[in-house]
């Protein structure tokens, strides 16, 4: 399969596979995978093309692949032991692109033939992490040293992302029901709504800030309640934006789904229309409403990201310092927790409608 | 003519955006002390903008059409599940994630956010593609089957051309987010329309990004204008 050959060519041909440097300031010098780790390079390599077999059962094959993947992070980590045990305590180890390559064919290859192999993957980097064995790379070095920090970090986006989502709910949901009384009014709520997402939410994150300076000089009493035009404030807000046209599409398409034929019947039965709406609409609306959910969650995830450019905090504000300084092992350390939460909130979420999707 | 009308709400958009983007009208709003952004460089940097997003949207509407067609022939069904999982994770990674990933690999450039378009312009292309070849009635290609059109034929004279309207709406909406999109770019170093937020977010200067905001907004809806004016319309 392509997937294991384009793994197997990035540890064969030489591409950077780990970048050496005197300290962290400096670029690196790049070593390939064969200068690396000289013929061990060939453990990855036949476990990645076991991977690919068509003959082998597909969890035997997501397994090799795993396995595979995990000797590429071992191998990685021994390099940089060995390499930097001569060097000065800055000396720093960090992964080139032909790490890179491996890695994420790798995984696509335990993607394709087993997903939940992918927690295979998950335990092995978190055993050769325990055992030391990824010590001396510099990601894990920058993580130790900013463990609380990071994990602060964690917490806060989450908790950007969580207001997000309460405040465009608050929001949507409303508008959902006017618009769907009055469906003129749903039509101007939707180009409304669309027209948001063209604008660059980076440019809305920062336009949020003048805004606010300026509704707070007006109305001081705000800030006596802890509103700031920097901060969480315009974070909250601006991700919030982009989540009502997810939420209200997903409600107002679920409230429309009702066969009108339901609802004549329970019209004709007598019942009221909260009854109606509670009995009858809501629950048909729900499978619908649980997918804007899961799009709107992944998205506040992501969008909280842009946060760290207005004061907010949260992951982003390490990604951002990662990329003013130039340090990719910061950008990583912000990047990869954000991946990791959007995939896993994403994951959770297609389970939860599957289940409310299929029929009780 | 029906299909130039279309346009016109999108275009007007775009015009009344483009006005505010200009250094004096920005400024003034502002009420901005601090020195605009020149009218000239910001051109520049929307030409520039303009080439970055279709470079990432070009490649990510081809693959979409080509992995729509393929779930939907006989013998690319078993591929759908796998498709869709991957659209659906490309989808779920924000572009400034994507972009903070593809920095150590690649550096700082255009590469990053050219990746970082084509992975979130996948998804809709493929969702529009497969949605449109479904759509095709059943009827319609067990008669062209019947004439004896080949598979291919029937896919290229029948199918794709049913189904090319949705298709090109499809790459519109792609397109249009994309054009929003790029101007992340800026924080990896390319030069987009996002460059003025960046500036103006580190210097404290509204102004500056007031303009990139509405000059990026503008050529969102000028996209849209365009491709809904050449797109004949459905219906």
């Amino acid at each position: 399969m392509i997937l294991a050959l384009i793994a197997i060519a990035a540890l064969l041909l030489p591409l950077p596979f780990l970048g050496v440097a005197p300290n962290r300031l400096l670029p690196g010098e790049g070593v390939s995978a064969l200068d690396a780790a000289g013929f061990w390079v060939a453990v990855p390599v036949v476990l990645l093309a076991l991977g690919a077999w068509r003959r082998l059962p597909g969890w035997a094959g997501a397994a090799a692949a795993a396995l595979g993947v995990v000797a590429v992070l071992g191998l990685a980590g021994a390099a940089a032991n060995d390499r930097l045990a001569d060097l000065a305590p800055a000396a720093r180890a960090s992964f080139g692109a032909g790490f890179w390559v491996a890695i994420v064919a790798g995984l696509s290859l335990v993607a394709m033939r087993g997903a939940w192999m992918g927690l295979a993957v998950a335990v092995g980097a978190a055993v050769l992490w325990a055992m030391g064995g990824l010590d001396r790379l510099s990601l894990v070095v920058e993580a130790t040293a900013r463990a609380d920090a990071l994990q602060s970090a964690i917490w806060t986006h989450l908790a950007l992302a969580g207001a997000a989502l309460a405040l465009a709910l608050l929001v949507a949901v409303p508008l959902a029901w006017a618009g769907f009384r009055r469906p003129r009014l749903g039509a101007v709520m939707g180009a409304a709504l669309s027209g948001v997402q063209v604008v660059p939410a980076i440019a809305l994150f920062a336009l949020l800030i003048p805004l606010l300076a300026a509704l707070l000089r007006a109305v001081p009493a705000l800030r006596d309640l802890g509103l700031g035009a920097v901060g969480w404030l315009p974070a909250v807000l601006a991700t919030a934006a982009y989540l009502a046209l997810p939420l209200w599409r997903s409600l107002s398409g679920g409230l429309a789904s009702a066969d009108p034929a339901a609802v004549q019947a329970a019209e004709a039965m007598g019942m009221t229309e909260g009854r109606i709406l509670a009995e009858v609409r809501l629950p048909l609306a729900l499978p619908v409403f649980a997918g804007g959910l899961r799009v709107a969650v992944v998205q506040a995830i992501g969008l909280v990201t842009l946060g760290g450019l207005v004061g907010a905090g949260g992951l982003g504000a390490v990604v951002f310092e990662g990329l003013s300084q130039f340090a990719t092992d910061l950008m990583l350390l912000g990047a990869l927790p954000i991946l990791l939460l959007a995939l896993a909130a994403d994951t959770l979420a297609r389970a939860a409608e599957n289940r409310l999707a299929r029929p009780a | 003519m029906k299909r130039f009308r279309r346009g016109v709400p999108a275009l007007l958009l775009a015009l009344g955006l483009a006005v505010l983007a200009m250094p004096e009208v920005a400024a003034w709003l502002m009420g901005g002390t601090q020195g605009p952004y020149p009218a000239a460089r910001l051109l520049d940097l929307a030409l520039d903008h303009a080439a970055l997003s279709l470079a990432g949207v070009l490649p990510a509407g081809l693959l979409g059409l080509v992995l729509g067609v393929v779930v939907t022939r006989p013998g690319g069904r078993g591929l759908r599940p796998a498709a869709d999982a991957a659209a659906a994770v490309a989808q779920a990674v924000p572009p400034i994630v994507v972009v903070a990933l593809a920095v150590p690999a690649f550096g700082f450039g255009w590469a990053p956010t050219i990746l970082a378009l084509m992975l979130y312009g996948i998804m809709p292309v493929l969702r529009a593609t497969v949605g449109a070849l479904e759509a095709v009635p059943p009827e319609t290609r067990l008669a062209a089957e019947a004439v004896g059109l080949s598979p291919r034929q029937v896919l290229q004279e029948v199918e794709l051309a049913l189904a090319w309207p949705l298709v090109l709406d499809g790459l519109r909406v792609a397109l249009v987010l994309a054009v929003a999109t790029t101007a992340v770019g800026a924080l990896a170093g390319a030069a987009t329309l996002g460059t003025p937020i960046v500036i103006g977010l580190q210097n404290q200067n509204q102004v500056l990004v007031l303009q990139g905001a509405a000059a990026t907004a503008a050529l969102a809806f000028l996209a849209d204008a365009l491709l809904l004016m050449a797109v004949p319309a459905r219906d």
